[in-house]
């Protein structure tokens, strides 16, 4: 079987998956949750098979955005299940499995493999900085998904609707507990993702100074770090906290794509 | 060919509660009521609880709806039978099914009926009343009913005040367990849903009351501690969980009150439950950050989506439970095709060996031992080449009717299927 043929199987079981998610959140059967586990699990397995093929012919370093953006969604959904199996919400998969479907369409439509991700730059340490960047943004793209659900959650609470969402939602101090676990997750990765991007920086352009998206980047580890402070320390918790860990995703994306898109010039 | 099963009862469909305290048994009746009626062959299941008392009776014999008409009027020493319902066959399979997973009790979905016929279940068996077709029935009955808790909403929301307060905490909380609830008066409701509290986990319960000595016995009742109404503002920092049921004409816990210990509280999820009338909690509350307060209306919204919500999730549970009745059905047809394949078997095997003693006997000279084995292989090769067919077409009887079973054994001059003894 093809990398490709892997990637195509695995994106129609992603697809099912999500549908069998949406169809869990509106109809409340407990055995649509294990059929959409399955289909992603399955979809994640192929999905993985493709870039064990794709990446070991490339010294493990991703080509291009399409590559990228594939690498994110199997992380994406791989951070999901380990959730999911943990905490047994398998609604957060209404929310991730259709974001991890649209993630991957590029992929789909982008041929492979790709432009190089970063041109010249065959630094021992590079899949390693790539690896851990992808996971963090990964990371965060799932923190982001439970603080939408979160705030959905609360949204049915404040505003007093007791219908289907009401009864199918996790507990809000369930997924204030599963942002605040992964916001910290995804904060050691974005501190070695500016660690080993600096490493690198340091190796291949000594001189020349961080881009727009590079000091983005930096903004959004800073606004985490202040973030898991005041959880700590002031106790910040709920819908302020969740607003804010989206707002920080949207920045790690902006940089993420305005850095790597197809679109840039290098 | 329809089960051997008859359901004769009231519930509070028929019979109002003055005739259904009528037919109140003690355990020794009902005990003594299954001996009598479940005298072998006959099985007997009583299923009586505060909404319905329904005898089932199985066996052969056309009169078992009469016997336990009789028997029943026989407990409430009077004529019974306007109020009493009768279910024949599979549409009394189909009856207790139904009971089972909660389609037919008064609140939709509760959960108890299931457990109150596994016990009535528990002492047939005890009394060797359901020991064959009943017990495989009630057996059917609970697997269906299970289905129903899993793969519906039935039984998932709440119907009554103080437990639709302890669902709505949950969507706050993820469990009660290790959280302090604060009850702020010690009136009736608030005690309800204190101990729904204490049931589902709470591990600390303080009770304010104006008049301490009333908070005092409620929090010893609650294993509770009793605090002074005017240390309110200090129980809002520790507690997680409001209960107000006071009398007072204004608010006890306004707006201003909550925003000074958000703070102290380190920002803390507050849930509050307001059941007095006027209400306790300023409604203003709820729009702070991190505070959930809901009065009786509110409540009483939860529990109308919860009971439109059962309703809808009934018409899936019913169709799961006719799926179960239908399988009950064919298991048991497939059950009865058996004694006529052994018979079929059985036939076949008595000419085959006849008909090779014949032959044998008739050769000229005796068969060495090697000769005689591939003589029996081959005979039992053509009987079985034969059998096959018929066997798996019996085997593979699906729909429930015996038709086919019928017509093998007119074809094959068996005896009379054993199924016709269990028509009643």
């Amino acid at each position: 079987m093809t990398a490709r043929t892997c990637f195509t199987l695995a994106f129609h079981a992603y697809a099912l998956g999500a549908l069998a998610y949406l169809s869990l959140l509106a109809q409340g059967w407990k055995g649509l949750g294990w059929v959409a586990r399955g289909l992603t699990f399955l979809g994640w397995i192929l999905h993985g098979i493709g870039l064990v093929q794709l990446l070991s012919a490339q010294r493990w370093v991703p080509s291009g955005f399409g590559q990228a953006v594939s690498i994110l969604a199997f992380l994406l959904v791989a951070i999901f299940l380990v959730v999911d199996l943990r905490t047994r919400a398998a609604l957060l998969g209404a929310f991730l499995s259709p974001a991890a479907v649209a993630v991957l369409i590029p992929s789909m439509y982008m041929g492979v493999p790709g432009r190089e991700l970063v041109e010249g730059i065959r630094q021992p340490l590079l899949p390693v900085h790539i690896a851990v960047a992808l996971t963090g943004l990964a990371v965060f793209g799932v923190a982001t998904a439970v603080a939408g659900v979160y705030l959905a959650a609360e949204h049915t609470l404040k505003g007093k609707r007791f219908g289907p969402l009401f009864r199918r939602v996790p507990s809000l101090e369930l997924l204030d507990d599963l942002n605040r676990r992964l916001v910290a997750w995804g904060f050691i990765a974005l501190s070695l993702t500016l660690l080993t991007g600096a490493w690198v920086q340091s190796r291949v352009r000594p001189a020349e100074r961080w881009s727009a998206a590079e000091l983005a980047v930096a903004v959004a580890w800073v606004a985490f770090g202040v973030l898991l402070q005041a959880r700590i320390f002031a106790g910040w918790r709920g819908r302020r906290v969740a607003l804010l860990t989206m707002a920080g995703f949207g920045v790690l994306v902006v940089s993420f794509v305005t850095r790597y898109g197809p679109w840039v010039a290098r | 060919m329809s089960p051997p099963l008859v359901c004769v009862g009231l519930s509070h469909h028929t019979a109002p509660l003055d005739v259904r305290e009528r037919l109140v048994f003690s355990e020794e009746r009902q005990s003594e009521l299954l001996r009598l009626v479940a005298q072998a062959p006959a099985e007997a299941l009583l299923i009586s609880t505060c909404n319905r008392v329904e005898l089932y009776l199985s066996g052969p014999g056309a009169d078992l709806g009469e016997r336990a008409r009789s028997a029943l009027a026989g407990v409430a020493g009077e004529d019974l039978s306007s109020f009493l319902y009768a279910h024949h066959g599979e549409a009394a399979v189909l009856h207790l099914f139904r009971v089972a997973a909660s389609l037919d009790s008064m609140v939709l979905g509760e959960p108890q009926i299931l457990g109150q016929v596994k016990d009535a279940f528990e002492q047939a068996q005890r009394l060797g009343a359901a020991r064959g077709e009943l017990a495989r029935i009630c057996a059917c009955a609970f697997g269906s009913a299970k289905r129903v808790r899993t793969e519906t909403e039935l039984g998932r929301a709440a119907t009554s005040m103080a437990s639709a307060a302890v669902e709505m905490a949950k969507h706050v909380f993820q469990g009660l367990q290790g959280k302090t609830v604060l009850l702020v008066g010690a009136g009736e409701m608030g005690e309800l849903a204190g101990r729904h509290l204490v049931s589902a986990g709470s591990s600390r319960v303080l009770v304010a009351n104006r008049t301490l000595e009333r908070a005092v016995a409620l929090a010893a009742e609650l294993g509770g501690e009793a605090v002074a109404f005017d240390r309110m503002e200090e129980c809002l920092i520790l507690a997680d969980v409001v209960v107000c049921s006071t009398a007072s004409p204004t608010p006890v816990i306004t707006r201003e009150k909550v925003s000074r210990v958000l703070k102290p509280r380190r920002h803390r999820p507050l849930f509050l439950v307001d059941l007095a009338v006027p209400r306790d909690v300023d409604p203003e509350v709820h729009t702070l950050d991190g505070v959930f307060a809901y009065d009786v209306d509110d409540i009483q919204r939860l529990i109308d989506e919860n009971q439109a919500a059962r309703a809808a999730a009934a018409a899936r549970a019913e169709a799961l439970v006719a799926e179960e009745v239908a399988r009950y059905i064919r298991q048991r047809a497939v059950r009865e095709q058996v004694p006529v394949l052994a018979q079929l078997r059985a036939r076949a095997e008595q000419i085959r060996k006849g008909e090779l003693e014949r032959a044998l006997g008739n050769l000229p000279t005796p068969l060495t031992p090697e000769q005689a084995r591939v003589i029996e292989a081959m005979t039992s090769a053509i009987v079985n080449k034969v059998l096959h067919q018929p066997t798996a077409r019996l085997r593979a009887v699906q729909s429930g009717d015996s038709d086919l079973a019928d017509a093998a054994a007119e074809l094959f001059g068996l005896d009379g299927a054993p199924r016709k003894a269990g028509e009643g």
